[in-house]
């Protein structure tokens, strides 16, 4: 099998991205060259096609309004079934704030457009009045990435799960999913959504190996991931977490 | 003149001092009706600066341009760009029978607070230098701020001037519906351009038709000279134009004006071509109310560097060279500056999320520090989020062994300065406020001149 080689389907840079995610890219492709692993990054966008089986790992930032609604439409003609399909094969997805959305079942925006999404995730979001802001602590349920998610939300959509994925984490600090039931993101698979930007990935470095291990695993014999010197990524995570433990703000409010 | 009165004897009572919009909200409180009358009865009627970056160099610029063409502006402190902030200006330069001691306004204004301040302060001019999304987490999407920006230049009177950069789409693209009469300024010089857009570009799609837009040439951010594939929109011509830029690294540029009276060449003491920009935006609006070609090259040759905004500090018998970064665009255009200084650079990063800076730092994962990382011998990083700044340039590729974080800024500068040889320079890349910690620090240590000097 040789050097493993992480192949990254970065989906529609220059319209996903926004509060920094494509930090997350950044943090996937450098943990694995620290590892000595090959990486490759593909930007697909609008009109591109989408082969399944081509990549390992997909990422989707978040959006203005107006980008959103070009790649819903783009995504529901013939990449959400590719999408689909490399997930039910297992490969790994991290999705954020407004591509998160577009992958539930539908997108309901504040101004009464029904975006329909990619049905990925079995979740709904409809769109509110005021905007979830701030910094966020997530008590993670994620099996190896247990102990705390930190990161900066900044969203207007409530997102609802249905029961047919589970939630990536329970709210500590901040308003999660939709401010109402303690939930952030959602876990399908090896398939991620959550609305932390921060970025996320290079302050939670636990989760970016999860995604790096079970998106190498498929091609790769891999047990674990060889561990790297990660002070600096722990120092900027407790940093961040105590300066969001010690604001004083009331959980599930409109602000 | 009853409010004016009241309100020139409150806030002397209040203290002109300290913080600035204290006295303009119990102001505002008590004579809501001060602004309407104070701004009435300024002769020369009211200039507002609005835009996300830009706003204080251009009105520092033009105030010196003013004064050079023998007018007296009522100008606002650096960052108080709110209703309050006005106020107090306007209050505070007034007499004791509340008419204001000068003839002209000028002042900055918060990109949300222009409906209010046009509606209020019935401007003459009206410049929008650009927006970018730094203030995303405070005001939500750029679009949205985009139509209240249109909202307010349609209330403006018909007599009254826009004048808009051509470089920034969206920013062109304001003033629709608007009655006043619109003027442009831009680059046109390709020798400045740069190919395909940045990571950092914010407005890369058509306002009309929604299409991605095509660029021919970008200069920074999503700055450029741009057209729509899809409804053939395009940059309008601009009136006021760069034609030639030569950029010296951190002292400045050679700039050629084009204008429609006159075209000349100039020096300014100022790095970068956001920096460009700002000399168009102030000379161009000098022009149109009227000012000389002399004004202009005195209020330029006059101009003190903006507080902060990139300047030579000898301390320690090193320069530290201190520069404003607020955001990923104007940090870009600060990295670029920088390639212009070789490498093996000492580095100073103060990085904070007060509220005046935002409370988000996701932004510094927009900006392009893999392009610095090759620049830095070493980085100390410093400021409420230091470790995140640190994470940053670890991930940007320079090596944790020429990383070194120290949340206290005295120590970080004092790290920072020893690891540099003498009269060496150190580069200080500065947040907002932590820009304001570090020159009240170097002024304590008694190495800048005071907390800044209004131009
Ligand atoms: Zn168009």
């Amino acid at each position: 099998m040789g050097t493993p080689e992480l192949r990254i389907c970065h989906l529609y840079p220059e319209l996903m991205n926004i509060y920094g995610d494509r930090g997350n890219v950044i943090a996937l492709a450098q943990r694995c060259r620290w590892r000595g692993y090959g990486v490759r990054v593909t930007p697909v966008s609008l009109g591109d096609g989408l082969d399944p089986t081509e990549h390992d790992l997909y990422f989707i930032g978040g959006g203005q309004d107006r980008e959103q609604i070009l790649v819903c439409e783009d995504l529901a003609r013939e990449k959400g079934d590719a999408l689909r399909q490399a997930v039910e094969d297992g490969a790994a997805l991290l999705s954020i704030c407004g591509g998160f959305q577009l992958l539930g079942d539908h997108f309901l925006t504040y101004t009464g457009e029904d975006l329909p999404g990619i049905s990925l995730f079995d979740a709904k979001t409809a769109g509110g009045d005021a905007r979830f802001i701030g910094n966020v602590a997530v008590e993670s349920g994620l099996e190896g990435v247990e102990g705390v998610l930190v990161g900066f939300e900044n969203h207007s959509g409530r997102t609802y799960l249905g029961s047919g994925c589970r939630p990536l984490g329970g709210v500590i600090r901040g308003y999660g999913n939709n401010g109402e039931d303690g939930q952030e993101g959602c876990v399908y698979r090896n398939a991620i959504g959550t609305y932390l930007h921060g970025s996320l990935l290079p302050k939670n470095p636990r989760l970016a190996d999860w995604l790096i291990l079970r998106a190498l695993r498929r091609r790769h014999d891999l047990d674990e991931l060889p561990r790297l010197d990660d002070s600096l990524e722990e120092a900027a995570h407790r940093a961040a977490l105590e300066l969001t433990l010690r604001e004083k703000r009331r959980r599930g409010v409109s602000p | 003149m009853a409010a004016g009165k009241a309100v020139t004897q409150l806030s002397r009572r209040l203290g002109a001092g300290a913080g600035s919009n204290f006295p303009g909200r119990v102001v505002l409180r008590l004579y809501p009706e001060a602004p309407e009358e104070m701004a009435a009865s300024l002769a020369g009627g009211c200039v507002l600066v609005s835009g996300t970056n830009g706003k204080t160099t251009t009105s520092n610029l033009l105030a010196g341009m003013m004064r050079a063409g023998g007018m007296l502006p009522v100008h606002n402190r650096v960052g108080a760009n709110l209703m309050t902030g006005i106020t107090a200006a306007l209050a505070q330069a007034s007499d004791r029978k509340g008419i204001p001691r000068g003839d002209i306004g000028l002042f900055e204004v918060d990109e949300a607070t222009l409906p209010a301040a046009v509606r209020r302060l019935r401007p003459r001019l009206v410049i929008v230098t650009n927006l970018f999304r730094d203030q995303l987490d405070r005001y939500g999407e750029l679009e949205s701020l985009a139509r209240k920006m249109d909202a307010a230049l349609k209330d403006l009177d018909g007599e009254a001037v826009v004048l808009l950069n051509a470089d920034d789409p969206l920013v062109a693209s304001l003033g629709r519906d608007c009655p006043a009469r619109i003027y442009y300024y831009g680059i046109e010089y390709a020798g400045v351009a740069e190919a395909g857009l940045r990571h950092a570009a914010d407005s890369k799609h058509c306002r009309e038709c929604g299409s991605p837009l095509d660029f021919k040439a970008n200069y920074f951010g999503h700055m450029g000279k741009y057209s729509c594939p899809g409804c053939g929109a395009a940059r309008p011509p601009v009136d006021f134009a760069a034609t030639h830029i030569e950029l010296s690294g951190t002292r400045g540029s050679r700039v050629r004006l084009s204008t429609p009276r006159w075209q000349g060449e100039l020096f300014l003491g100022l790095p970068g071509l956001y920096n460009v920009h700002n000399l168009l935006a102030a000379s161009g609006c000098a022009q149109l109310l009227g000012l000389d070609r002399e004004a202009v090259e005195r209020g330029v040759e006059g101009y003190s560097t903006a507080f902060g905004r990139g300047e030579r500090i000898p301390v320690g018998g090193r320069d530290l060279f201190l520069v404003l970064s607020k955001n990923p665009t104007g940090f870009n255009e600060v990295i670029r500056t920088l390639r212009g200084e070789g490498t093996g650079l000492p580095l100073l990063a103060a990085l904070n999320d007060r509220i005046a800076d935002g409370r988000d730092v996701s932004w510094i994962w927009d900006v392009d520090f893999e392009e610095l990382a090759p620049l830095a011998r070493y980085l100390v990083a410093t400021g409420t989020r230091a470790r995140d700044m640190a994470l940053r340039m670890k991930y940007a590729g320079l090596h944790p062994s020429a990383i070194r974080v120290e949340p206290e800024l005295k120590r970080a500068l004092r790290a920072a300065l020893e690891g540099a040889d003498e009269g060496e320079t150190v580069y200080a890349l500065t947040t907002y406020t932590a820009t304001l910690d570090l020159r009240r620090l170097l002024t304590r240590m008694k190495a800048a001149p005071g907390l800044w000097k209004e131009a």
